[in-house]
């Protein structure tokens, strides 16, 4: 920021509000776009919110009736607790997966461009599309897991991998990781690749070992990069809706409903459009907060001491 | 010369646009699992008449949302088949068509099914006219009731004795199995095959007036006993746990041995797998009696469509004996009583146990038919699942009950 020219003299100030203009054009298209398919949708969703707004029929001012019935929903309460838990576990399995990873690409190593490819290609397939493939890979009759434990010898029979909690979680945390690691590996890629060879080389001269050098070194450099990942990787996992409608219809006896699924349920399934939007407010809010949490906890925008 | 040419191409573009108004294509969505009846009759209309009827099929558990959701966009095709316990649901929010005065024009507007009509009336208005008629029944494979040395001749009329049979059928081993069902969260599958057992038995899982739920009585106890027994002794696939309703029609593989279908079923299992052969009978009661779920669709039109009169046209195409005849081939029982006789005459026999089953067939009549038991997140889907296959049998009874009854009182 620029707040260092405190004491401005009037052209300064003129040419600097000339300037503040000029900089208002260029952003101009990209906040008309903001503004259209952002802004206007999120006011409109508020204004829905405060009505009984089926999808058929006429609407009903009821102020703020949605937002205290989603206190006492216990649908909505256990679909946040289904969420929050799918999003600490999975974002857990996606670090664990791609830093690893990050660090075995980074080097400069034979066929280093092929493992790359490979690790990444998952993430170029749609998510729907990877779920219906895994459908089929967990699939009890035709499919390959369950034919494949039981041809081994290591089950007696096909075991049917969507039909009770623990698996059909297993098989979803399976997949996201499957498909998602590969990008949370490149933009941690470019966070190791960012860090001078010659600060590695002091430390390593000063006899930091291995890991006194990632923890004192790596780490702190990535941190606004941990930053960009965690917050993709926990947005997304919030917003999960594809893999559990398609891979088990919101799980065993419901129990894998996350909250974007309630909202479409609400929405289209139960017709309350209005209550459907005032859990997306909700859920706006949430994910706000979150961020802003993220981004205080790892200090981002500070500048480094 | 110039007016000639603007003669001519007058001409022509007059003869175009009356040629257009002639031959309307009339949008139609049909749900799946309605089976090959209605598709076939659209054929056999299309080919016969100058207008034409363009169908697209829309999976089952998704057709409301979708129609709702086009009804709202503007974008709703001309009619709809639309599973009868919606229609008083659209009809109240005043989104079809009010088919009253043409309908009692219809000479045989009397003897159309009356509990489709009865469905399809809001505030004395009629807004659909029965389409399809459909009953739950239960079938056997009689080549594996052969192969396993049961009498394939003798239908079973209880629980014992189909369970009896299903481990006999499961004895021969491989893939063979005795029963099946789509117990993955399938409510609209669940109520067509399951409920029977309980109102065989005299129980309900509403009261009469829809304003209570009353799932936990001791037939449905005795009824969730009975799926959970053949499950625990594996006579049923472990595929059944996770069917969401796609796989509904196992029974076509030849491997199971018995199931309880619909007569759309019967209608695909005799025109497209006629290796397999089959014996139909009425669904027991869990403690005795007979029952099923009478189900079947009405014709509804998108209120302010332009092409009524060709919706009207294919509408009376199909009440004509030629389409209810083709209607019942496909296993679609005829809407209209008056010809029933002569509709049914030379089909397959079987089809008579499914108009059989109308006499003690029940609709369950609710304006939250999709909230409470069809929607694959609704309580008494993630019921059937939890009580047949879970470990908490009370507790599916016990959050099942309390889940409907609060939907039932949020609905008031």
């Amino acid at each position: 920021m620029t707040g260092s020219g405190s004491k401005t003299l009037s052209p300064q100030r003129k040419r600097r509000r000339r300037s503040g203009w000029r900089g208002l054009v260029y952003i101009a298209p990209a906040m008309a776009l903001v503004i259209l398919f952002f802004v206007m949708p999120v006011i409109f969703t508020g204004w829905m919110s405060l009505h009984n707004w089926p999808l058929m029929g006429g609407t009903r001012w009821i102020g703020l009736k949605n937002y205290v019935r989603m206190f006492h929903d216990a649908r909505f309460l256990s679909a946040l607790q289904f969420t929050a838990y799918y999003t600490v576990i999975v974002t857990i399995a996606i670090f664990a997966v791609a830093f690893p990873l990050a660090i075995f690409v980074e080097k400069q190593r034979r066929f280093v461009s092929v493992y790359r490819t490979i690790i990444f290609l998952p993430v170029v397939v749609g998510l729907a599309t990877a779920s219906l493939l895994w459908v089929w890979l967990a699939n009890v009759d035709s499919g390959f897991v369950g034919p494949a434990l039981k041809a081994l010898g290591l089950a007696d029979k096909s075991p049917n991998l969507l039909a009770t909690f623990d698996s059909a979680f297993l098989t979803i945390i399976i997949m996201v990781v499957w498909k998602i690691a590969g990008f949370t590996m490149i933009i941690l890629l470019t966070g190791l690749q960012a860090i001078p060879a010659d600060l590695t080389e002091a430390a390593r001269i000063d006899g930091a070992g291995r890991w006194q050098r990632f923890r004192y070194l790596t780490l702190p450099l990535m941190r606004k990069t941990i930053a960009l990942a965690l917050i993709i990787s926990v947005t997304g996992s919030i917003l999960a809706f594809d893999q559990f409608y398609i891979m088990t219809s919101g799980g065993p006896q419901n129990r894998m409903i996350s909250v974007v699924y309630y909202i479409f349920n609400q929405s289209f399934v139960s017709f309350n459009l209005g209550y459907g939007a005032a859990l997306s407010i909700a859920l706006l809010a949430i994910l706000v907060v979150l961020s802003i949490v993220q981004l205080w906890l790892l200090r981002v925008g500070e500048e480094r001491p | 010369m110039i007016k000639r040419l603007l003669a001519a191409t007058g001409i022509a573009t007059l003869c175009l646009m009356s040629a257009a108004s002639a031959a309307d294509k009339v949008e139609m969505w049909v749900r799946t699992g309605i089976g090959e009846a209605f598709k076939k009759t659209v054929e056999a209309y299309n080919s016969s008449h100058e207008n034409q009827v363009s169908m697209t099929e829309v999976p089952f558990s998704e057709l409301v949302q979708k129609y709702a959701t086009a009804i709202a966009g503007g974008q709703a095709p001309d009619a709809l088949s639309m599973d009868l316990i919606y229609n008083p649901a659209f009809a109240a929010a005043g989104q079809l068509e009010d088919l009253t005065d043409w309908a009692k024009s219809l000479p045989y507007f009397s003897s159309l099914s009356p509990s489709h009509v009865k469905l399809g009336t809001y505030q004395d208005r009629i807004y659909g006219l029965p389409l399809s008629v459909e009953t739950s029944v239960f079938a056997w494979n009689k080549d594996l009731y052969k192969k396993a040395g049961l009498d394939p001749e003798k239908a079973p009329t209880t629980w014992d004795e189909i369970t009896a049979n299903a481990e006999k059928i499961r004895a021969l081993g491989d893939d063979n199995y005795g029963f099946y069902f789509s117990g993955g969260g399938c409510g609209g599958c669940m109520i067509f095959t399951f409920t029977p057992l309980v109102w065989g038995a005299g129980a309900d899982i509403l009261s009469a007036d829809s304003k209570t739920a009353t799932l936990d009585t001791p037939e449905m106890r005795k009824a969730v006993d009975i799926y959970r027994n053949m499950v625990k002794k594996d006579l049923v696939p472990a595929g059944a746990a996770s069917d969401n309703g796609a796989n509904f029609l196992t029974f076509t593989s030849g491997k199971i041995g018995q199931q309880s279908l619909g007569a759309f079923a019967i209608g695909s299992l005799v025109t497209e797998h006629p290796d397999i052969n089959f014996g139909v009978t009425l669904i027991p009661g869990a403690t005795g009696g007979t029952s099923s779920f009478a189900g079947g669709d009405n014709f509804v039109i998108t209120k302010g469509t332009p092409k009524m009169a060709a919706v009207k046209e294919f509408l009376e195409y199909i009440y004509s004996e030629d389409g209810q005849k083709m209607m019942a081939k496909y296993g679609s029982l005829p809407t209209r009583g008056d010809i029933a006789g002569k509709v049914l005459e030379g089909l397959d026999p079987r089809l008579q146990v499914g108009i059989e089953a109308i006499s003690v067939a029940k609709t369950p009549y609710t304006l939250q038919f999709n909230d409470l038991i069809n929607s694959a997140n609704g309580p008494w889907a993630s019921f059937t699942n939890a009580a047949i296959f879970g470990e908490d049998v009370d507790g599916a009874f016990s959050s099942a009950q309390s889940e409907m009854q609060s939907i039932i009182d949020s609905g008031q």
